[in-house]
């Protein structure tokens, strides 16, 4: 699956000198070389197709518009998650917060929608509440020094708690049509907005990631935070901005989720930041930092989705679901982060090395 | 380091008529399809003490990972004791009498010395119950052993490295090995404990050990073994007993080629080295008073002009290092001030010092030095991304080329500039890191021990890039516990406890350093 992708496939011999120049960059082809290092390593998108034609073999309904759209539209906000995810996760952090973020963003504009505020208005109010929950986030785990892992999971508690106490009833029903048409029902240019949502989230993202300053540096303090310390990077501010984004994000992802249930609630987005998790984990990121990219993790995303969509249409029942689930993480991870490939083909090697005189 | 050279008698310890303990014969291995040993044959006596030279990437650690039992041969036999071994993991190897003592010490710092030397095999009194009493009398026995006395119950962590590498040695033995294998044990020691490491050596060899013993420094090896085989790309290229032959043959056979002229050469013939500055000019760069962190660095001052190459020698941990990291911004000063160019600067962060023209190649590469997945070129950028990039977005074509201009002017062997730092050499990496400040067109260059864990050929080049670097007006301050790194400074401060205890100029340091170790302490 996809390595660092800001770097070749791992040399270990002293390889002839530098590589021959690169062609002239005219606009077209710096285009065309822009997406092709944009592109995860191929691996993972031949899973996702190889995954794709067993859908198509063992349901009839699989390779429908209509299924396609439901398992686009239950991934997108797992995938906005993801994204969110992915940035914090580079930085060799977690956020374990993104789910309750998710809750008390369809609480807090379903709240303010009741009282008849204008969507954008109310659209404007959750992210930036979302936003400033990922930033208390940054602040416990820069200023107060409070690994990752801890420091979120408290913020996971302590929002789930602040969204019940605001929701104070069981559900608030969302009306405003304007806010579901945006997030949910509409359109654009004939893709349906939370698939616009996502896709564009993640191609900023990847954007970013890959050349921008703060990408890159993003990069650096997962892979060596005292290098990139002693390099003058700015590691406190950047770590400050990847939690306020993956709280941003994680308000995103909720107001999709809202607009879909046409509800605000406490009880929506359980667990779904270990889905959050498991996906850039699955999409070749490593917890240690510094690795992966985000188109991965929303690929990453989909391998899972469509393994659930599947097995939802065969009619497994969910508690095994949640094994197969279990096993497709543990495989998945088994052969890209932890070099599963080589280890399996030494074995085999191996293997056959062993047997060989016998045969004689 | 470099010792006064000792005495012919104490290095001619043959043993003519002890029987083979270790054989190696046509021993290779290939990771991914590149070979790394082509096939290794040699020798070692009972009790004699054998050196593994090479330069990095000769082959010697994977040598070192195959005879622990780390890795497994592609092909070839190892013979201990006449009998064919095979060791498919490192408790195989530590079975059949073979333990290796790591440069990076392998111990339980929380734990005691005593429980730390019966780490897996706690003396029981009963089923159950450890019998402390036995294994604390049994952990002092195997101590005095290595000629050490220490408090057995107290953990590890509270003693020196010297003495840890002693508990390290004591476990080994307690362990009844039959070889020992020791990689750079002295790297991390201060010269007294490098003697008294050299005497319990041999008097281990007197006692039938037989030790195989890698290091870069010739000295060492001349002063210490009976032996050397000299690993070139995955080959032993020659075996040289120590008492016929002289360091400069075995660096010869390590590069393969005649060093004649170089700064190792002179070294080794114990002239002294060519400077590295072009010399001070009048104007003050920096000027320091009363700088201090506490604990470690203490009421130290000095003025450093424009063009100087500065040296900060002592024994490893005498605040060298630390007092490197506190002019450029690594560390925070407690007490006393920092003037640059006549202003007064606090310094109190990397990017303050960065700002204004400093650049640090930290002593710890893999720890503080490099982002290991990035590529080359990432990480020459690192420090100056403003400079490569408009509106935040990085303009990849100037970061390539400039990138590209570094890998050949400072002569990197890389596949690409996109090659990931953590594939290449030491030499390679700590260019990439000088590469960063040339980048960011550093002013003065802060080198902690810059040669640390680089191969011969790589040091030769470090220091005719600081040459280079100084020669176009550039400063440097070199922080070394290398005798003979300090002695190619303009002027040298001697440390020792954070307090500066003496101050020579170029000219004042006697070809052999003794002038400058005589103030060690």
């Amino acid at each position: 699956m996809t390595n660092n992708s800001l770097a070749d496939p791992v040399t270990t011999a002293p390889a002839p000198k530098h590589r021959p120049p690169q062609p002239p960059a005219n606009g077209g082809s710096r285009l065309g070389a822009a997406v092709r290092r944009l592109l995860p390593k191929s691996y993972l998108i031949l899973v996702l197709i190889a995954i794709v034609i067993v859908g198509y073999y063992v349901s009839e309904d699989f390779l429908t518009v209509r299924n396609a759209e439901n398992v686009i539209a239950a991934a997108s906000i797992v995938a906005v998650l993801a994204v969110g995810q992915f940035f914090v996760i580079l930085t060799g952090g977690i956020d374990l917060s993104v789910g309750s973020t998710m809750a008390m963003s369809t609480v807090i504009v379903a709240l303010t929608l009741q009282t008849g505020m204008d969507a954008g208005l109310s659209v404007a109010l959750t992210l930036g509440s979302c936003a400033v929950a990922g930033f208390i986030n940054g602040m416990l785990v820069v200023w107060l020094r409070i690994p990752p892992f801890i420091a979120t999971l408290a913020m996971m508690s302590a929002i789930k708690g602040f969204s019940y106490i605001i929701q104070s009833t069981s559900l608030i029903q969302i009306l405003n049509t304007s806010f579901i048409d945006a997030f949910s029902r509409g359109t654009t240019l004939g893709i349906r907005n939370p698939v616009l949502i996502f896709l564009v989230v993640m191609i900023v993202a990847a954007l970013v990631a890959k050349f921008s300053t703060f990408g890159r540096s993003l990069y650096a303090i997962g892979g060596n935070p005292e290098a990139a310390r002693l390099s003058g990077l700015p590691v406190a501010r950047n770590l400050l901005i990847t939690y306020t984004l993956s709280g941003l994000l994680a308000g995103l992802a909720g107001l999709i989720a809202a607009a879909q249930l046409q509800q605000g609630s406490s009880l929506i987005g359980v667990g779904y930041e270990l889905d959050a998790i498991a996906a850039v984990v699955v999409g070749g990121a490593s917890l240690m930092g510094g690795k992966g990219d985000p188109i991965s993790a929303v690929i990453g995303v989909f391998v899972l989705a469509t393994i659930i969509n599947i097995m939802n249409l065969v009619g497994i029942s969910s508690e095994p679901q949640l094994v197969i689930k279990g096993a497709v993480i543990v495989i998945a991870v088994f052969l890209s982060s932890a070099g599963g490939v080589q280890r399996i083909s030494a074995f085999f090697q191996k293997f056959g090395r062993r047997r060989a005189p016998a045969l004689r | 380091m470099t010792l006064p050279a000792p005495g012919q008698a104490e290095q001619v310890r043959r043993i003519p008529d002890a029987p083979d303990e270790l054989r190696l014969d046509g021993i290779t291995k290939s990771y991914l399809g590149v070979q790394a040993l082509k096939g290794v044959s040699f020798t070692v006596k009972r009790g004699s003490i054998h050196a593994l030279a090479g330069q990095n990437g000769a082959g010697k650690s994977t040598l070192v990972k195959i005879l622990s039992g780390a890795e497994t041969p592609d092909g070839g036999e190892i013979h201990l004791g006449g009998q064919r071994v095979r060791f498919r993991e490192p408790t195989d190897a530590q079975h059949a009498g073979i333990h290796t003592i790591y440069q990076e010490l392998s111990l339980v710092p929380s734990l005691s010395v005593a429980e730390n030397i019966f780490l897996g095999q706690l003396p029981k009194a009963g089923r159950t119950v450890v019998d402390w009493r036995q294994m604390q009398v049994e952990a002092r026995e195997a101590l005095a052993r290595v000629g050490f006395d220490l408090d057995v119950r107290r953990p590890v962590a509270s003693f020196s490295v010297a003495e840890q590498q002693a508990v390290e040695l004591a476990k080994a033995l307690h362990k009844d090995a039959r070889v020992l294998l020791l990689d750079e044990p002295t790297s991390t020691l201060p010269q007294p404990d490098v003697e008294k490491l050299f005497t319990v050596l041999r008097s281990l060899a007197e006692q039938g050990v037989t030790l195989l013993y890698i290091s870069h420094r010739m000295d060492e090896l001349y002063s210490l073994c009976d032996s050397v085989t000299v690993l070139r790309d995955g080959r032993n290229t020659a075996d040289l007993a120590t008492a016929d032959t002289k360091p400069s043959d075995v660096v010869t056979a390590m590069v393969g080629k005649s060093l004649e002229g170089s700064i190792a050469d002179a070294a080794l013939r114990g002239e002294r080295s060519p400077r590295l500055g072009a010399g001070p000019s009048d104007e003050v760069l920096m000027s320091v008073s009363g700088l201090s962190e506490e604990g470690f660095v203490d009421d130290v001052s000095f003025e450093l002009r424009r063009g100087e190459v500065l040296g900060i020698s002592g024994l490893i941990g005498s605040g060298q290092s630390e007092l490197a990291g506190l002019l450029a911004g690594a560390r925070r000063k407690t007490a006393g001030r920092i003037r640059l160019a006549g202003r007064d600067v606090s310094l109190a962060a990397p990017r303050d010092a960065i700002r204004r023209g400093i650049g640090l190649l930290p002593q710890d590469r893999k720890a503080q030095g490099f982002i290991p997945e990035m590529g080359v070129a990432g990480n020459i950028t690192l420090a100056s991304l403003p400079m490569f990039s408009r509106l935040s977005i990085i303009d990849g074509a100037k970061e390539r080329r400039v990138a590209t201009e570094m890998v050949a002017r400072l002569g990197m062997k890389v596949s690409s500039v996109n090659q990931p730092m953590k594939t290449l050499s030491g030499g390679t990496q700590q260019k990439g890191i000088l590469a960063r400040w040339l980048a960011r067109s550093s002013q003065l260059l802060i080198c902690d021990e810059p040669t640390r864990g680089v191969d011969v050929g790589a040091k030769e080049d470090m220091y005719e890039l600081l040459r280079e670097f100084a020669r176009g007006g550039g400063t440097v301050i070199i922080s070394s516990s290398e005798i003979t790194e300090a002695m190619m400074c303009d002027r040298v401060l001697v440390l020792a406890r954070g307090r500066v205890v003496a101050e020579f100029d170029h000219d004042e340091i006697d070809p052999s350093g003794a002038t400058l170790v005589s103030r060690f302490a």
